[in-house]
């Protein structure tokens, strides 16, 4: 005999379980975790590279990356403490893996916890690692229309970074559609133009997190 | 072709339920999924079909709803829909995502083993 069973359950529940577990236990601690996501190159180890630079922070990165350790030596130069997760080609990060990589880390002296996820646009969008929030990266060279044609990852990201806006002179990104497109897919969401060569943008990108992080201290058990 | 990666999720998931509660076969997948996702269930099929191949899961059949948006004014109440952008009757820019971002298994055909 066959028989109807009602389910209703995500159909990453086993994924979000660790994601869940992530979620509580730096709740406790008071610890920031962001989920930084964009294309290959787009500027997510830059950014890093300048977040530490400043000396606001005090942070640990997760290193998703498809083969090599190159990223994670760029942040140890800095006294960044990475651990390394190679995907062996694998499109994006899952929780159970990186609830592993905590292990490695400082926890209980940080302020963030940065993964840098894998370099695409669709997949790392829809893993959940347990983050407070994600953040969308889209570097200019990439066109103004990538929103619309990537719409879960930027709806459900807290903060979208254009980053190298310094190229703007030399392209013809359309800004109107950019900034349209962002208000009509995530009206609230915290818009920054960075340029990390001359770090311009960097100031309001840290005073997120400071917030983000006081926030998340403040409510700490 | 994330519908690759998002199969997986399925198939670990389905394997686990069928294990748990001893059916013979899961004969069909009811799966809604939002709008925003962006999965086309043909490719969803393919991968499915791809994945499962010589496991319990060969001959299941995937059954794609698609949910529509629907936004929520978190300062008026007003509900709206597909256009999405700000609220259209206050202008707030706080909504909440009422749907359209989903991947549920909603239910499950099953056989069960003979008692
Ligand atoms: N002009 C300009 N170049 C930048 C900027 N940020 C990064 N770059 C350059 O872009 C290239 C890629 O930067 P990365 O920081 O390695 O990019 P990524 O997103 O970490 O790359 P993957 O981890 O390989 O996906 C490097 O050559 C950087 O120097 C910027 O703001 N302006
Ligand atoms: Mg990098
Ligand atoms: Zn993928
Ligand atoms: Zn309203």
């Amino acid at each position: 005999m066959n028989k109807i069973v009602t389910i209703q359950q995500s159909i990453m529940a086993e994924d979000e379980k660790f994601a869940d577990a992530i979620r509580a236990d730096n709740g406790k601690r008071g610890l920031l975790m962001v989920n930084l996501i964009g294309s290959p190159g787009c500027g997510k180890t830059t950014l890093l590279e300048k977040t530490a630079e400043a000396r606001r922070l005090s942070f640990a990165v997760i290193e998703g990356d498809l083969a090599t350790s190159r990223d994670a030596e760029r942040l140890a130069k800095h006294d960044i403490p990475v651990v390394q997760v190679n995907t062996h080609g694998g499109c994006h990060l899952e929780a159970n893996v990186v609830q592993k990589a905590m292990e490695a880390l400082p926890l209980d002296t940080l302020d963030v916890l940065f993964v840098e996820n894998v370099g695409n646009l669709v997949c790392p969008a829809e893993f959940d690692l347990g983050e407070d929030f994600k953040v969308a990266l889209l570097s200019t060279p990439e066109g103004a229309d990538k929103p619309l044609k990537y719409p879960y990852l930027f709806t459900s990201s807290e903060v979208i970074l254009l980053t190298k806006a310094d190229l703007l002179p030399y392209l013809n990104f359309d800004m109107d559609m950019f900034t349209r497109d962002v208000a009509h897919l995530n009206p609230s969401a915290k818009t920054v133009h960075v340029d990390s060569l001359s770090g311009r943008g960097l100031d309001e990108w840290l005073a997120i997190l400071e917030e983000r992080v006081r926030e998340k201290k403040a409510h700490a058990l | 072709m994330h519908e690759f990666s998002l199969v997986e999720s399925i198939v670990d998931s389905l394997l686990t339920m069928q294990q748990d509660a001893g059916w013979r076969r899961i004969v069909q997948v009811q799966l809604r999924v939002g709008v925003l996702r962006q999965v086309f269930p043909d490719i969803l099929s393919f991968a499915f079909e791809t994945v499962t191949r010589g496991t319990p899961l060969e001959g299941t059949k995937l059954v794609v709803e698609e949910v529509p948006l629907a936004f929520r004014c978190l300062d008026c109440g007003t509900t709206w829909g597909d256009e999405g952008g700000t609220c259209p009757c206050c202008g707030s820019i706080q909504r909440e995502t009422l749907a359209g971002m989903e991947l549920i298994i909603q239910s499950l055909e099953v056989e069960e083993p003979p008692s």
